[in-house]
């Protein structure tokens, strides 16, 4: 009764704030809740917190720790756009993230705690987003006094499995770019060098496609299997579903591709009318990836749909970190990559003209050696003896009239042998 | 001022046709190629991608047949005589070309004055004759690993990982266009640099007499002026 | 004496460590240490610059149009190109949104939880928490029974998820002050705020293809084209985005600083303040006056003195200082000429302790951030950053241009809500603006360059600070690329003379009553809002001797 008297006073209030009629039967609900549960929940939170600063070790969370390697914290950027769900409703619905240095509200030793407690207590996953580095000594990466690497194996050997977002995570993205200064590379390729048989999986993209990852956690965190995730894995340990499949593929206007539309200049009358961005350097046709369906930010939009050149974010051999996106795919805005020799770089078209151009004038002086020496009509005429025959006389391959000095054999018989067409065989 | 009888036999009309098929599938592959990768002819962009796989396909298809027939059809092992054997013999070393590899060299380079025997095809023109099937072969194999409809059966994936993925793939199928270019121009000149003969022959079956060869003697015999 | 360590600083982007001397209760002595390396500008180093502003985007994953735009303007400047009228207002869109997402992602996502204890929020009588909003003027979008419920579950199945280890315990449990009906309230937009930086992110995806790391602004202007639908959309977005803003975010900051007053007597730093400008004026084009240029941007450049004394940025007295960073040597260099050789030691707070190098500005280490951003505006009175400045001022008790009053840590917090506001409203306006333009026959958006060889800086913000990019291009290939990154300055290392960084002067005289979780240092250090993804790279002249070691096949020494 005393709820009552609180909700009449509340309906000026609502009313002013616009509250919905739904939300003002849900209040009532809520009223009931509010005396009810927040009784019962509050001192389990105490209790929780007495027993391990992690909070329960199992419930219906999947436990996760999400590690920031060497990255530039757009996956989880990323991440934090997805809308379906939202990413409160991913943290406080769907999966316990017990570490992760952009949203955890612990910091310093109190969050590695947390860290050190769900590795102990077992059956999380590893979502590891950034480039493992290796340069010195992996102290180019540095975190709570120690390397990056060590946080990596220690959190990757307990894990049910290691979810490497991003290019850079799968084989150490630009940074692994020429020159490489950092000496980074991918998870699997770390974790299979130091002997850490946790599985991996995959998830390129410059940064990840939050939709994605959701997609990964749903097998593991919803459906709650995790052979359901192994088995979608390609042959890169990457979703096939999402990276067998180019951008070309599904690409809005691949339409215009097959008509021949083309836009051949950056925010021109034939972007406005939505023509192929190919001639400007598109890498959709070589790039494995589902963007132009999953599109991004709550499916607002994608590259190509912006006017702008897929520039093959997703490209990323795990066992190859010479196989970056960056490094495959410059310069953006050509068709194809520039080629290298030290610090010497070129596009494939320049080497390749060079060479046939070369080749045609080499053939071209040749034909005029040929005109001066004279054999341009029917050839120079033809040597006497072969040089080897003349040098071993009793060997000879040929026979001719002079088995030292040569020349031909003159017979009439002969040339009616070879040359009467009706004595051919 | 001299040159072996260019007799039909060298070339039995099959041959004729394959080689006309080859010249036809791989001038369209070629500039079909140049319109897709760059499009410069926007509305031929349908076309030129139809044209390129449907010509790809040809191309291989007939370099097969080629290499078959190869095993049944004969032809003469040498210019200047019309004794025939079966074709693949004269794809595999001959007694004519033995130790005569330097003397080519030496021809062409200028550094020797005569002609030097040999067979039907001389020793650079014999090896790289022998490539052009195996060019084809892989031109198709990297066109199939980068046509949509195949690029993801195993065979094709497997190859383009090997090879660094699809930007390399393309990269490998655009250099190889090239080799088929530059092919082009050296074995157009060299058929042609002494004379038009034996285009002639090779395309309308056109003969020319010239000195009669033995393949027996492996030695000139005498010259034939009954064929003009 | 004690020491006192966080490592890893949370809700920041990258790595950040930060060791203090701990004396009475009072920090005596801080060192800030940047965890990463990971060399940006060897990377850009022999490609394009259209490539290179796509990849040192790639630098932050927060501020990424930021890094896109100041790499675009020095691209623009090499190559001899004053971008269009149309492209520099689709540029200011992008880079609007992505201040208003990330201000936002700030205050709520990544600061708010030093100061709001979601826990408490069950504490709450949902009641009481609307009767709290309604007194405080709180906006109130969400059904808090609902939030209420929410949180209920969670707490009952006893998993702590991203609370795991929070410090909400802190300073014997005094630290978190406010009323669970408050919590309650902030709590909710804390979950509000998630969908709205997501929101602010759509406009940058919708002009930029995707965000984080936008797809559209490369020197000579944006290949965006705006048609009908996609400017209704826009429209509709800026001003979702702005009506909440306009509705949440001061009454926010204005509830916290009643119960957490004290945070306003301490965290100055060191009161010096430099700001490159951001969001190009409409007094479009300015040619070659780059200062006017500067001048004339919605949040002006200005350098500013103990005094508040305003001057113009002079890119000769950029100096680097690397002797207490992991790099080799202990020389100072001048702007554009830096050398860097990485070369780790080992942590030693009396030698080198950072990947961080030490800029200064006239020799002094310099403060960057929205707070030096919204002190250049209002030196330089812009009249809606004189207004909300003012207002605020008068809300704290302090009079009417009395900078100084915001010289601590919730000061820092505060102020930069004046500047959230201030792009939420530029946002609506430069919609109209385009498609005014638009309406008017401009249609150009992307210009050829004029010249292959040339040397360009852009002076440029990201949300956290000032941003400078350089590069040195020859025959369409850079040759040199330096970045100085706003967090640089603020997590500087010691200088030469031993002087510390803005950040570890902010937090030398801070209260810490607890050591193990020191939470006046973490607000101190999140009221920066440091990104050390960004503060952390590596420059190098373009055919400086060292760069050949770094490049050496047999890897870094």
């Amino acid at each position: 009764m005393e709820n009552q008297a609180t909700m009449s006073e509340f309906d000026s209030i609502l009313s002013s704030r616009g509250v919905s009629r739904r939300s003002f039967m849900k209040l009532c609900a809520g009223i009931a809740a509010a005396a009810g549960l927040s009784q019962l929940a509050v001192p389990r939170v105490a209790q929780a917190l007495e027993e391990s600063v992690i909070g329960a070790t199992s419930g219906n969370l999947y436990p996760v720790i999400w590690i920031e390697g060497a990255s530039c914290t757009g996956c989880t950027e990323s991440f934090a756009q997805v809308e379906t769900p939202d990413v409160a409703s991913v943290v406080l619905d769907l999966i316990s993230l017990n570490y992760s240095e952009t949203l955890s509200a612990a910091a310093g030793h109190s969050v590695e705690e947390a860290k050190a407690q769900t590795i102990a207590a077992g059956n999380y996953i590893l979502i590891y987003e950034g480039a493992v580095l290796e340069a010195f000594d992996g102290n180019a990466l540095r975190v709570a006094g120690e390397t990056g690497i060590t946080a990596l194996v220690e959190a990757a050997e307990s894990a049910n499995a290691v979810v490497a977002i991003g290019s850079c995570a799968v084989n150490g993205g630009w940074m692994a770019a020429h020159p490489n200064p950092a000496q980074a590379l991918g998870v699997q390729q770390y974790l299979e060098k130091v002997g850490v048989t946790t599985p991996v999986v995959n998830v390129p993209g410059c940064p990840v496609n939050p939709e994605w990852v959701m997609s990964v956690l749903v097998d593991v965190v919803v459906l709650k299997d995790m052979d359901l995730l192994l088995n979608r894995l390609n042959e890169f340990n990457m979703p096939g579903d999402l990276f067998t499949q180019t951008v070309h593929d599904n690409c809005e206007r691949r339409g215009h591709f097959e008509n021949g539309e083309f836009v051949y200049e950056f925010g021109s009358k034939e972007e406005e009318m939505g023509y192929c961005l190919y001639p400007l350097g598109c890498k959709g046709p070589q790039t494995r990836s589902q963007c132009g369906v999953t599109l991004w930010n709550d499916r607002r939009s994608w590259c190509v749909q912006s006017g702008a050149p897929c520039i093959g974010c997703c490209e990323a051999k795990p066992s190859d970190p010479g196989d970056n996106w960056v490094e495959v795919n410059t310069p953006f805005y050509k068709r194809m990559r520039n080629l290298r020799i030290g610090d010497f770089e070129f596009q494939p078209t320049t080497i390749a003209v060079a060479v046939t151009g070369l080749l045609a004038a080499c053939l071209v002086v040749h034909g005029f050696g040929m005109k001066i020496s004279g054999r341009m009509d029917g050839g120079a005429p033809f040597e006497k003896i072969r040089k080897w025959d003349s040098k071993h006389p009793e060997q000879e391959i040929g026979t001719y009239a002079d088995p030292v000095k040569g020349g031909p054999v003159e017979s009439e018989d002969l040339v009616h042998k070879n040359a009467d067409p009706r004595k051919k065989n | 001022m001299a040159h072996l009888a260019h007799y039909k036999e060298a070339h039995p009309l099959p041959f004729v046709i394959t080689h006309w098929i080859n010249l036809i599938a791989m001038v369209v592959l070629i500039l079909s190629g140049f319109l897709i990768h760059f499009p410069f002819l926007p509305f031929l962009m349908g076309i030129a991608r139809g044209c390129h796989i449907f010509f790809g396909f040809v191309l291989f298809i007939n370099c097969v047949v080629r290499v078959v027939m190869a095993f049944f059809v004969k032809s003469a092992p040498t210019g200047g005589t019309r004794q025939q054997v079966t074709d693949f013999k004269t794809w595999l070393p001959q007694k004519d070309n033995r130790h005569q590899a330097g003397a080519w060299i030496t021809y062409y380079l200028f550094l020797k004055k005569e002609h030097p025997l040999g067979a039907k095809l001389g020793v650079p023109q014999k090896i790289s004759y022998l490539l052009i099937p195996i060019l084809i072969l892989i031109m198709f194999w990297t066109g199939l690993c980068l046509w949509g409809v195949t690029m993801n059966v195993p065979c094709f994936l497997a190859t383009t990982n090997l090879v660094g993925g699809l930007m390399s793939m393309r990269i490998i199928h655009y250099f190889m266009m090239y080799v088929f270019i530059c092919f082009m121009f050296i074995h157009v000149y060299l058929a042609n640099v002494e004379g038009f003969e034996p285009t002639k022959l090779m395309f309308a079956h056109k003969e020319h007499g010239g000195l009669v060869y033995d393949p027996d003697l492996h030695n000139i015999v005498g010259e034939d002026r009954d064929v003009h | 004496m004690t020491r006192s360590v966080i490592d890893p600083i949370t809700r920041i982007e990258g790595h950040l460590r930060v060791e203090m001397e701990v004396d009475n209760g009072v920090v005596a002595d801080a060192w800030v240490s940047g965890g990463c390396f990971r060399g940006m500008e060897l990377v850009v180093q022999g490609r394009t610059p259209e490539d290179a502003a796509q990849i040192v985007e790639r630098i932050c994953g927060v501020c990424p149009i930021s890094h896109a735009h100041a790499s675009s303007i020095a691209g623009d400047k090499a190559y001899g190109i004053t971008i269009s009228n149309n492209a520099r207002i689709i540029r200011n869109l992008l880079e609007g949104a992505q201040f208003l997402h990330s201000n936002i992602l700030w205050l709520y996502n990544l600061a708010a939880l030093d100061y709001v204890n979601p826990l408490n929020a069950l504490n709450a009588n949902v009641a009481e928490a609307y009767a709290v909003a309604q007194e405080n003027n709180l906006a109130l979008h969400s059904d808090l029974y609902q939030l209420y419920d929410k949180l209920a579950a969670f707490a009952a199945n006893g998993q702590l998820s991203i609370f795991s280890g929070n410090w909400f315990d802190a300073d014997n449990g005094e630290a978190y002050k406010l009323t669970p009906e408050l919590d309650l309230i902030l709590t909710s937009h804390y979950l509000e705020a998630l969908k709205m930086q997501a929101r602010a992110s759509q406009m940058s995806a919708l002009l930029g293809g995707k965000m984080p790391h936008i797809m559209t602004s490369i020197p000579g202007g944006n290949m965006w084209v705006p048609t009908e639908s996609k400017l209704d959309d826009l429209l509709a977005m800026a001003t979702e985005v702005r009506d909440w803003v306009n509705d949440t975010v001061l009454a926010d900051t204005v509830a916290l600083a009643g119960p957490y007053a004290d945070a306003l007597t301490w965290g100055k730093g060191c009161g010096r303040y430099i700001a490159w400008g951001v969001f190009e004026g409409n007094g479009w084009p300015y040619g070659d006056n780059y200062i006017e240029q500067m001048k004339n941007r919605y949040l002006p450049m200005g350098v500013l003195d103990e005094q508040f004394g305003v001057s113009d940025v002079e890119e000769h007295l950029i100096t680097e200082y690397m002797g207490h960073s992991w790099y080799k040597g202990d020389e100072t260099y001048t702007s554009p000429y830096f050398i860097t050789d990485a070369d780790y030691t080992d942590y030693n707070v009396d030698d080198r302790y950072s990947w961080v190098k030490c800029p200064a500005y006239d020799g002094k280490p310099m403060e960057a951030g929205s707070m030096a951003r919204i002190f250049a505006a209002y030196v330089r009175g812009v009249p809606f950053i004189k207004e909300n400045v003012d207002a605020v001022l008068g809300i704290l008790g302090a009079q009417p241009g009395d900078l100084s009053a915001f010289q601590s840590t919730l000061g820092r917090t505060a102020i930069r809500q004046v500047e959230t506001m201030y792009v939420a409203d530029l946002m609506v306006e430069w919609v109209t603006e385009l498609a005014e333009a638009i309406k008017g026959g401009d249609s150009e958006y992307f210009r050829e360059p004029e010249r292959t060889t040339g040397e360009g800086t852009g002076f440029w913000e990201a949300p956290r600070g000032a941003l400078y990019h350089s590069e040195k291009v020859v025959d369409g290939k850079i040759e040199g690329y330096q970045i100085i990154i706003p967090s640089t300055w603020n997590l500087a290392p010691m200088n030469a003379e031993g002087v510390h960084g803005p950040l570890e002067q902010a937090l030398i005289g801070i209260p810490v009553a607890d050591i193990e979780k020191p939470i006046n240092a973490l607000r101190t250090v999140h009221s920066f809002d440091p990104c050390t993804a960004c503060a952390v790279h590596v420059t190098e002249r373009g055919t400086g001797k060292s760069f050949e070691t770094v490049t050496s096949p047999w890897g870094v020494k």
